[in-house]
Parts: C-alpha cells; sequence; structure tokens
C-alpha cells in the first residue's frame, strides 16, 4: 500500500509521464465528444427522416386509384438507430447503409442500395474511442513505460534501489501499476461521462471497460517481458514498436487479406443482373411463365392468378417477386459468405489485442457486420409484410379503398 | 563538401553494420514487395472484369428482343468504373464506393457493391497497400534507423571530437541529411518500379513522375523532422519517444481527426435524405407515366399549337412518348440540382480534410496520392456524373423512338389490347441508340493541377524543418 502511495506521488512529479496521461485524456475527451455529436446527428436524421416518409408517403398515396398503383407509388423508410454505445464505436456504420426506402418492387433491386457517407470517411477512418483504445493507447502505454528501469540505470539508482527494495517486483510492479492505473483511467473518464451522457447500460458499458483494462494489461505483460531484456531504452522502445505495429497493423492486414481470399464472395452485380434480367423478360414472356414460380410459392392464390390481359397489377407484382426469387440463390451466398467472413475475423482476431477491442466494442455497440446484416434481415421481413399486405388486394382485387392504408405496416426496428 | 560526403560514408557503414537497421528494412522490404504484387494483380484483375462486364452490359442491351420503348427504359443498363493503372498503387476510395451503377429511366440509383461491406472486419486499418506502407510506414523505419544520426556522435562522445577537428554544425548536419537521403532513395526504389510499369499501362509519365515526387518529398519531411529532432534533444530515448510520438500524431490520429471535423463542420445529406426533399419538389412535376396528369396541360396546349392540331389524337407524334420525354428532362435537371449539392457538400468536406494536411503531412500526401493516381473523390464524382450522362442520353434517345415509333391509339390501348400490344413493339434494332462507355481517369495535367495543394503544404513542411535543421545545426555543441 505505502508502495502505491509512494510511487502515485513520483508519478505527480514525473512530467513525462504526465504528458502521456494528459495526451491520452485529451484525444479520450475528443473521441468522446465526437462520437456523440455523430451519433446524434444520425437520430436528427432519423427523426427528421420518418416525418418526411410519412407526408410523402401521404401525398403519394393521395393521387392514386388503384391498389397497384399505390403499391408502386408508397415508399417506406427502414433505418437502423445507432445504439446507446455507439458513440464510442461507429464502426460498419460509416460502410454500410443504415437507412433504405423500400416499396412493393423486387427487393433484390432496392436493398442494395449504399445510402454512402462520403467516400473518404470508409477509407480513412473516424477517430472514435474503440480506435483511441485499440491502437493507440497502447503505444502511449509503451512510450510511458518502456524506460522505467532503463530510466533509473541511466540515472545511475537502479542497482541500488533493487537492493534496497529486495525483490525486484515489489519495487516495478507498483511503479508500473500507478501508471497503468492513470493512463487507463484518462482514457475511461471522458468514456464513463460519454456513457453517462448517452444513458448507455451499465453493465455493457463494464463489459466496454473491462475491454480496455484487459488489453492495455496484456500490453503491459508484452512490455514487461521485454523490459526483462535490459536492452537501451532506444533500443527496447524500437522492439516494442515493431511489437505493436505487428499486432496493431500487420496481423489484422495479413489475416483480413487471408479470410477474403479464403472465403470468395459471390459478385454482388450478379444478384442485380440475375433479378433485372428476370424481372425485364417477364414482360416478353408468357404469363404462366411468371404465374408458376409464383404460385409455388404461394399457392394460397392459385384460384385467383388468372391472368386475361397483356398487363394486370397482380401479374406485375408477381414477376416482381419471381425476380427476387430467381436471385435468391447467390442472395443466400452473399449473406452467408460475409458472415462465414465476420466469423473467421471473430476468431483472427483473438491474434491481435487491437482487432480483439475493436470487435468487441462494435459488438457490444451493435455496430458490427452481423449487427448490420440483422438490420438488412430486418428490412427482408418488412418487405415480406408489404407484400402480405398488398397481396390479398391485388388478387381478390377489393373495390379501392384508401382506408385500408392505415392498416399498412409500419417499420419498426429491432431494438 | 567532401567533409560532409565521409560523415554520410561513415553513417551508411554503421547502418550497414546495425542489426535492428537491417531487420526493420528488410520487413519493411518484404512487406513492399507482397503488398505490391497482392494489390497489383488484385487491381488488374477487377479493371479486366469490370471492363468484360461493361462489355457483356452494352452485348445484352443490343441483343433485347422487339419491345416497346418504354419497357427498354425500364430494363437500363450498367455503368462500371475500371481502375487506372496507378491504383496498383493507390486504390484510393475504389473499394469504399461501389463499383458498378444501375441506370435506367426516372432514376439515379448509387454506386453498388462496395468491397469494405462485405469485407471481413479486423478493425481500424484497411487493407494494406503499398500507398498504406509508404504513408504509415516507411516513416515510422526511418525513425528507427535515424533517430539517433547526431545522437549516437553525442553519446559516444565523438561530436565533440569532430566539432574540435573544426567540422561545422552545419556540414555535420548537411552530412547527416545526406546519409538520410540515401535511405530516402532507397525507400522510393519500389515506388519507381511501380510507376514504371503503370506507364507501361497507359498511365502518362506526368502523374507518374509527380506521384514519385509527392511520395519523395513526403518522407523527406520525416528525414527532416528525424534529423531536426536528433540535432536539438539531448537524449537519445527522449528524440526517439517524441519522434514515435510525431508519428502517433500525424499519421494516425489527424488523419481522423480530420474526418471527425469534415463530417461535424459540414452536414451532407445522404442520399435518401436528399432524395425525400426531392420527391416532394418532383410529385409537382407530375407522373411520366401518366399523360393525363395535369402537370402537362401547358405542354398540351404548347405541342397542339406547334402541330396544329385539336387534341392529342390527332398529333402526327405519340403524345405518350412526348411527356415521357418532356417529364424526363424536367425530373433530370431536379435530380441533378440535387446529386450536384450533394456531391458538393461531400468535396467540402473532404477539403476540410485535405486542410489538415497543414497539421499533418499524411493527409496531404494521402490526398495527392489519391489525386494523381485518379482514384479520389473527386473522380468517383465524375464517375457518378457521366454515368448519369450516359443514363439521360438512351433514355431519351428511347423516349424519343417512343413520341416517333409507334401510334398513340396502340400506345393507349396495350395494357388491354393484345394486338395493340404487339404493334407497340419497336424494332430491336433500334437498340443500337446505346453509346458504349468506358470510364478514363482525368488527364494527367488536370490531375497534377488537382495535386499542387496538398504537394505545396508538404513542402512547406519541408522548408519549415528545414529551417529548424539549419538553426539547430549552427548552435550545435558538444
Amino acid at each position: 500500500m505505502s508502495g502505491i502511495l509512494r510511487e502515485a506521488r513520483f508519478l505527480l512529479r514525473d512530467r513525462g509521464a504526465l504528458l502521456w496521461i494528459a495526451l491520452a485524456l485529451l484525444l479520450s475527451a475528443a473521441a468522446t465528444a465526437f462520437g456523440i455529436a455523430e451519433v446524434r446527428e444520425q437520430r436528427t436524421t432519423i427523426a427528421t427522416l420518418l416525418g418526411e416518409d410519412a407526408r410523402d408517403r401521404a401525398d403519394a398515396l393521395a393521387g392514386q386509384s388503384d391498389w397497384g398503383g399505390a403499391a408502386y407509388a408508397a415508399f417506406h423508410l427502414t433505418y437502423a438507430p445507432p445504439s446507446d454505445l455507439a458513440f464510442a464505436a461507429l464502426g460498419q456504420r460509416d460502410i454500410a447503409p443504415w437507412l433504405h426506402r423500400v416499396r412493393m418492387l423486387a427487393l433484390e433491386g432496392q436493398i442494395h442500395e449504399a445510402d454512402t457517407k462520403n467516400a473518404d470517411f470508409g477509407l480513412i477512418g473516424r477517430f472514435d474511442f474503440a480506435f483511441l483504445a485499440a491502437a493507440v493507447a497502447p503505444l502511449l502505454l509503451i512510450l510511458m513505460l518502456h524506460d522505467l528501469r532503463a530510466g533509473e540505470q541511466a540515472a545511475g539508482r537502479h542497482d541500488l534501489l533493487v537492493a534496497t527494495a529486495g525483490d525486484g517486483a515489489r519495487l516495478w510492479l507498483p511503479r508500473a501499476g500507478v501508471r497503468l492505473a492513470a493512463l487507463s483511467l484518462a482514457l475511461l473518464l471522458p468514456f464513463w461521462a460519454g456513457s453517462v451522457i448517452e444513458g448507455a447500460d451499465g453493465l455493457t458499458v463494464l463489459a466496454a471497460s473491462g475491454l480496455v483494462l484487459a488489453a492495455l494489461f496484456a500490453w503491459w505483460l508484452i512490455i514487461e517481458a521485454a523490459a526483462r531484456s535490459q536492452g537501451s531504452p532506444a533500443v527496447l522502445l524500437a522492439a516494442l514498436v515493431g511489437i505493436w505495429l505487428a499486432l496493431a497493423l500487420l496481423v489484422p492486414a495479413g489475416a483480413k487479406a487471408a479470410i477474403e481470399a479464403s472465403h470468395p464472395l459471390p459478385d454482388g452485380a450478379e444478384i442485380l443482373m440475375l433479378q433485372r434480367e428476370a424481372v425485364n423478360d417477364a414482360w416478353d414472356l408468357p404469363k404462366e411463365a411468371t404465374m408458376g414460380p409464383f404460385l409455388a410459392r404461394h399457392p394460397h392464390w392459385r384460384s385467383h392468378a388468372r391472368i386475361d390481359r397483356p398487363f394486370e397489377w397482380k401479374w406485375y407484382y408477381a414477376f416482381q417477386q419471381v425476380g427476387d426469387q430467381r436471385a435468391q440463390p447467390i442472395v443466400e451466398a452473399y449473406r452467408e459468405g460475409r458472415l462465414a467472413r465476420d466469423e473467421a475475423a471473430g476468431l483472427a482476431a483473438f491474434l491481435s489485442p487491437a482487432s480483439l477491442v475493436e470487435r468487441g466494442f462494435e459488438r457490444l455497440a451493435r455496430t458490427d457486420t452481423r449487427a448490420m446484416i440483422a438490420y438488412e434481415d430486418s428490412v427482408r421481413d418488412f418487405h415480406a409484410q408489404l407484400r402480405a399486405f398488398y397481396y390479398p388486394f391485388l388478387f381478390r382485387d377489393p373495390p379501392y379503398d384508401p382506408l385500408a392504408f392505415e392498416r399498412l405496416p409500419r417499420y419498426e426496428p429491432t431494438p | 563538401m567532401s567533409g560532409a560526403v565521409r560523415i554520410a560514408r561513415e553513417e551508411w557503414r554503421l547502418w550497414s553494420r546495425s542489426r535492428v537497421a537491417l531487420v526493420a528494412a528488410l520487413i519493411v522490404a518484404v512487406l513492399v514487395v507482397v503488398t505490391s504484387i497482392l494489390t497489383a494483380m488484385n487491381v488488374t484483375d477487377d479493371a479486366e472484369r469490370r471492363a468484360a462486364r461493361q462489355e457483356s452490359a452494352e452485348a445484352t442491351f443490343l441483343a433485347q428482343p422487339d419491345r416497346h420503348p418504354h419497357r427498354m427504359v425500364h430494363y437500363g443498363h450498367y455503368a462500371f468504373r475500371t481502375p487506372p493503372p496507378l491504383a496498383a498503387f493507390d486504390p484510393g476510395v475504389d473499394a469504399v464506393t461501389g463499383q458498378s451503377i444501375f441506370l435506367e429511366g426516372h432514376r439515379q440509383n448509387t454506386a453498388m457493391f462496395a468491397d469494405t461491406r462485405a469485407g471481413a472486419d479486423l478493425g481500424g486499418f484497411a487493407a494494406m497497400t503499398p500507398a498504406n506502407i509508404y504513408q504509415l510506414l516507411l516513416p515510422l523505419l526511418l525513425i528507427i534507423v535515424g533517430h539517433a544520426v547526431v545522437l549516437r556522435e553525442r553519446e559516444d562522445g565523438t561530436l565533440a571530437v569532430l566539432l574540435a577537428q573544426g567540422q561545422s554544425g552545419l556540414a555535420l548536419a548537411g552530412g547527416k541529411a545526406l546519409a538520410l537521403t540515401g535511405v530516402l532513395g532507397l525507400f522510393l526504389l519500389p515506388i519507381a518500379v511501380l510507376a514504371l510499369n503503370a506507364v507501361a499501362a497507359g498511365e502518362p509519365a506526368l502523374t507518374a513522375a509527380l506521384m514519385i515526387a509527392g511520395y519523395a518529398l513526403y518522407l523527406a519531411v520525416w528525414a527532416a523532422l528525424v534529423l531536426a529532432v536528433s540535432l536539438w534533444v539531448r537524449q537519445r530515448s527522449v528524440a526517439l519517444g517524441l519522434l514515435v510520438l510525431a508519428w502517433l500524431m500525424v499519421a494516425l490520429v489527424m488523419p481522423r481527426i480530420g474526418i471527425n471535423a469534415g463530417s461535424a463542420a459540414v452536414d451532407a445529406p445522404g442520399k435518401i435524405e436528399s432524395d425525400l426533399v426531392m420527391l416532394a419538389q418532383q410529385r409537382k412535376l407530375g407522373d411520366g407515366h401518366n399523360a393525363a396528369d395535369p402537370a402537362f396541360e401547358a405542354l398540351r396546349k404548347q405541342v397542339l399549337e406547334q402541330y396544329e392540331a385539336e387534341s392529342v389524337e390527332q398529333l402526327p407524334i405519340n403524345w405518350r412518348g412526348v411527356v415521357a420525354g418532356y417529364s424526363e428532362a424536367k425530373l433530370t435537371n431536379l435530380m441533378n440540382d440535387f446529386a450536384n449539392a450533394r456531391m458538393q457538400q461531400e468535396a467540402r468536406q473532404s477539403r476540410i480534410v485535405t486542410l489538415f494536411g497543414l497539421a499533418s503531412p499524411t493527409i496531404a500526401v494521402g490526398a495527392a496520392s489519391r489525386t494523381l493516381a485518379g482514384t479520389d473523390l473527386a473522380t468517383h464524382h465524375r464517375f457518378l456524373r457521366e454515368a448519369e450522362a450516359l443514363r439521360f442520353d438512351f433514355v431519351q434517345s428511347l423516349n424519343k423512338l417512343h413520341a416517333t415509333g409507334l401510334a398513340y391509339a396502340d400506345d393507349i390501348q396495350r395494357s388491354s389490347d393484345p394486338e395493340a400490344e404487339q404493334r407497340t413493339r419497336v424494332n430491336a434494332s433500334a437498340w443500337a441508340l446505346l453509346d458504349t462507355f468506358r470510364f478514363e481517369p482525368d488527364p494527367a495535367a488536370r490531375r497534377a493541377g488537382r495535386a499542387m495543394l496538398p504537394l505545396a503544404m508538404m513542402l512547406g513542411w519541408l522548408i519549415l524543418l528545414g529551417g529548424a535543421i539549419a538553426l539547430g545545426a549552427r548552435r550545435l555543441s558538444p
């Protein structure tokens, strides 16, 4: 205990160490503030769009006179709101779309639309808390701890200190421990403040903090192991920076390349082309070529499926659905492939503490690949609800009654 | 000057004996070679595949059967962005933006299927490319190898000897600078090979040369920083600590802070957001599918007058086709206004990020590199504009065919009368109206012009650090 108090006093007089800690605090505050601002902007966007979307749909439906036309004109907003921890890890939200507007047409022509942000953002990446904790913090720890022993050696006190302390551990453990704790605190305080402001769930924040602490502890063990080699501070620092580089940068990049090479994905453009061909060919094919595959999926409508005229809405929407059915095998392969890559990346992340921390944060903040695919799934579910809503009107063709649209399905984001 | 050369030669001799320097250099060399080969293979593969896709999309369009022209408007077409030769060095935004756009009537679609969306997510750093290695790793290698160029002489006590022998501080710094320049020259070999390769693949010599010059400037800035710190600081571990901190801030933190700042300063609405605002305006323009929409009353009057006809049935042209062409033109104007506004906002964001190049040469070199390679945001925007021009062109040609190639009486009957429907089908030879599309990067001179600002930023840094070196060398004492 006295050792810790003594080291805390030393730390307060060590200007070098205080500089690293102040820097960590500053960066953490900046990352948190920027993250909260971005998440709030996204929430405002969603709130505004929800209002605009309802107005636009009302407007679109007002001018319609039949069910098919209404289904063609009415768009529906789907969205994935940022979670209350998303401020700390924006993750895939800069790359994958979290907003769509869908209607009754073939879904595969709509769901891959990318509501992209500025491409430079996705390329360079944001400075969020997860990046700070995963990549930058270990380097700060290395800078702070690498010359603990060597510093005393240079000052000529090393041997005396070790001799007086008797056991080396009693000397270096409190010294490094106090520094590690101070750096962790400097990183986590702004994050905690941000979590309180955002109203993040306590357990999630605890898990996230545990992740940061565990990773820093692992880095400390690496630094300790290297420090025992008794090299000069400069050589030690160079070696540690090399280790950091390997673990934070090269291993993830190598693993990413290897995973992507060993899990090839179907070309996304194929999905679109296949679906497009299927939908457009239908115009020139006999009606049975569409209604056959459609009824195979929806035998329920068999008694209403006669098409007499060159154009009928139920036939039109049937071939939209058949277009989706035709593309389904590739769509599933594409989805499964992305999930398989993500799973492999999850395993590979154990090779790199930096990847582990960042993926862990994205998981907790629900900004990881899985969460974005879950959002896509929810859009698919919603589109299926839309079809289930419209098919009775299209096939039974009751007199047009706009009041029915009050029962239109509403998109509910998955919590 | 022979003194400087001797000092430089001595430095080189020491480096060649230092295991740390050699091992680090070897690792980086292997990395450069491996990523260069992998990236070049990927990019060539992509280029070939996309060019093939583009050709097959054109062939499929031409091979469509006899159809109503409006079916072809919705059948649509694809535009693919093929990567330029220097993308093998810096693929830039290629992986983030989609590479193909579906083109159809009444809509501007987004580029779809970006690689990053389907990539394995291992956090922070993008995939390794030769450009990334030059931007991130080589400065770090320079720091590890060079932080002690002057400090070693100080710690070994040889600095005092050199100065006492009448060697001036400036000459000493000159020698060390020469030694570091030699290292730079070695570092620039791989990029020179890659640039030559790109020239062989059709890249203009100007952009290829400027690319090498840009990275030479960037590495020179780092070498100057290393030398300046080695001159000014008196302890080796402090110098290394400072330089690693500078690398951390300049190469890792500032670029991302720049992104945060750009995003916070300029609110660029996403496409869905701006589309919603646009839709409200679009409804006022009328629905081009419905020729009876009251929004077309003025047009009807004008066309009837022009052809001296009493009603649309008497017109020698198909009124529905006229409406389709008219509303497509109006709608396209509106969509282009919104698309341009969106692109301008994004360009403003990216300008803010580039201005952070004043604080971080890594941002400056990245901007210059993507611009010169033709893989920057501005080039992607031009791709979007050219794809849009292609879309408008074929859609309007089809609408013109719609107005002149079939009878109005048949056209309004085609949903209910199978024979009229047959008569509205236009002979497939008409699909040859489609233009071929090949996306080319900007001319070399224009790319060079755009890269001047970030290149000038790096030159500014070099001059500043050169001053710091001269000052430090002058007051150098043992």
